[in-house]
């Protein structure tokens, strides 16, 4: 019985591995990125401010699951999903993200792997 | 199922009350700043005088729980944490009840099992939905300080970084957010799911479930649904926390319904069975001594009687006694 147990347990393990490398083999190459056009925000300020946070995490996972970069705004302009689209204004000031951040106590983990612009020469 | 539907309508309006004060009415600095500090200043105002008015309540007896071996020869060994001889055995008792709910794990159920016989059994379910709310809500408030203190003290982070350990979806989820609901839930089918339970259940035991709810529900449709503007809250809590009457800036309503009701819960607690809070520190039978055997207690009430013996009565009514032919002890 327990033999058995292990059995299906070790079997569903491979196939669901396997299913994973099969998968693996077909994701596209990265499409070309947009252009970067840093003319105007992608939303207003208030959205931003409330919503920032998952417009990334949407970029994040699109971009990177799908090969998606290219974010098109509600006026029909199309940005590049990368985090200097929004730097390219935003970063006159190094302590853009960091103010309100700080404030609210909220510790992103963008820094994680992108270098932050407090850290940038 | 009236007293079901009282307590949820009565908190679904105290949920609408402020959102169409707010939207539609534009009572910001009424919702935002008059009625938390009424709030906040009635709760602590009768949290104390509860405190206080049963800190004078007389407590003249050692009342001795029996179910440790008390203190007493010295090859008789003692139980000293249920069986408590010095304070500290004592605290430890206490605190193992308000930290671990230790009178709650032993809890049993009795109930009629395969025809007449009543069978006893260990029922841990209550002690440990109750565990996981309780901690789940210290958890909460204690994540809150992000927003009264402009620098939160160290710990607050680290409990923030535990809380959102999955890492998954942005704001990050909290572990405690789902438990509290689960656990909430928990209570609420308690008390509905079994018959004896639906009949010894109150409105009042109702009311505080669905409060709960009604501030997590609204706490965390802020966060991960509806956002909210994060600034004017925190702006706004600080300027609570300095005593300042500024007008607060432009916040969502939803954040007003989380605040009113947190504000209904101040001023429920005192009032209610919520003040088990304090309550439990002072608890007799949980911080007394059991010193009965090793000191002796003495009533403070109790007056000097005045004593009349049968041989005094007999000496007061010898002749009375002795025309009607009644038998006499003393000739």
């Amino acid at each position: 019985m327990t033999a058995a147990a292990l059995l299906i347990v070790v079997l569903a393990g491979v196939y669901a591995f396997r299913h994973q490398e099969s998968q693996a083999e077909k994701v596209a190459a990265p499409a070309p990125s947009a252009a970067v056009d840093s003319s105007a925000c992608i939303a207003s300020k208030e959205f931003m401010k409330a919503n920032h946070m998952r417009v990334l995490d949407e970029w994040r996972h699109s971009s990177v699951r799908d090969g998606n970069r290219v974010h098109v705004a509600p006026d029909g302009r199309k940005i590049d999903k990368s985090l200097n689209s929004c730097l390219n204004c935003h970063s006159n000031n190094r302590m853009f993200c960091f103010n309100c951040h700080m404030y609210a106590n909220v510790k992103p983990n963008c820094w994680n792997c992108h270098i932050s612009p407090m850290e940038a020469p | 199922m009236k007293k079901i539907m009282l307590p949820l309508a009565m908190v679904a309006v105290l949920a609408l009350v402020p959102f169409i004060g707010v939207q539609y009415a534009g009572l910001d600095y009424l919702f935002g700043v008059v009625i938390p500090y009424a709030a906040a200043a009635l709760f602590m105002a009768g949290f104390v005088y509860r405190m206080v008015d049963w800190l004078r309540r007389p407590v003249p007896y050692n009342i001795t729980s029996t179910c440790g071996q008390e203190k007493s020869l010295d090859w008789i060994k003692q139980d000293r944490i249920e069986s408590p001889s010095k304070p500290w055995h004592a605290a430890v008792r206490v605190l193992s009840e308000v930290l671990l709910f230790r009178s709650l794990f032993r809890n049993n159920k009795a109930e009629f099992r395969n025809g007449p016989d009543l069978a006893y059994g260990s029922s841990k379910w209550l002690w440990l939905g109750g565990l996981v709310f309780h901690w789940s809500m210290l958890v909460i408030v204690v994540r809150h300080a992000r927003f009264f203190f402009a620098m939160p003290p160290g710990f607050v982070d680290v409990l923030d970084q535990m809380d959102s350990f999955f890492d998954i979806t942005l704001p990050a989820f909290y572990i405690t957010d789902a438990l509290v609901l689960l656990a909430i839930t928990f209570l609420f089918v308690r008390r509905m799911a079994d018959a004896k339970m639906r009949i010894i259940s109150l409105p009042t035991d109702y009311f505080p479930l669905f409060l709960l709810g009604g501030i997590v529900g609204a706490g965390v449709l802020m966060r991960y649904i509806a956002k909210v503007d994060v600034m004017p809250v925190k702006d706004q809590m600080l300027r609570l926390m300095s005593f300042s009457f500024d007008p607060p800036g432009e916040i969502g309503a939803l954040f007003y319904v989380h605040l009113f009701l947190v504000c209904v819960l101040l001023l429920y607690f005192p009032f209610s069975k919520l003040m088990h809070m304090g309550a439990i520190f002072l608890s007799p039978t949980r911080t007394m001594l059991n010193n009965s055997r090793e000191k002796m207690h003495v009533n403070p009430w109790r007056q000097p009687m005045k004593i009349r013996t049968y041989a005094e009565y007999e000496d007061d009514y010898r002749e009375k006694m002795k025309k009607a032919k009644l038998p006499l002890e003393k000739e």
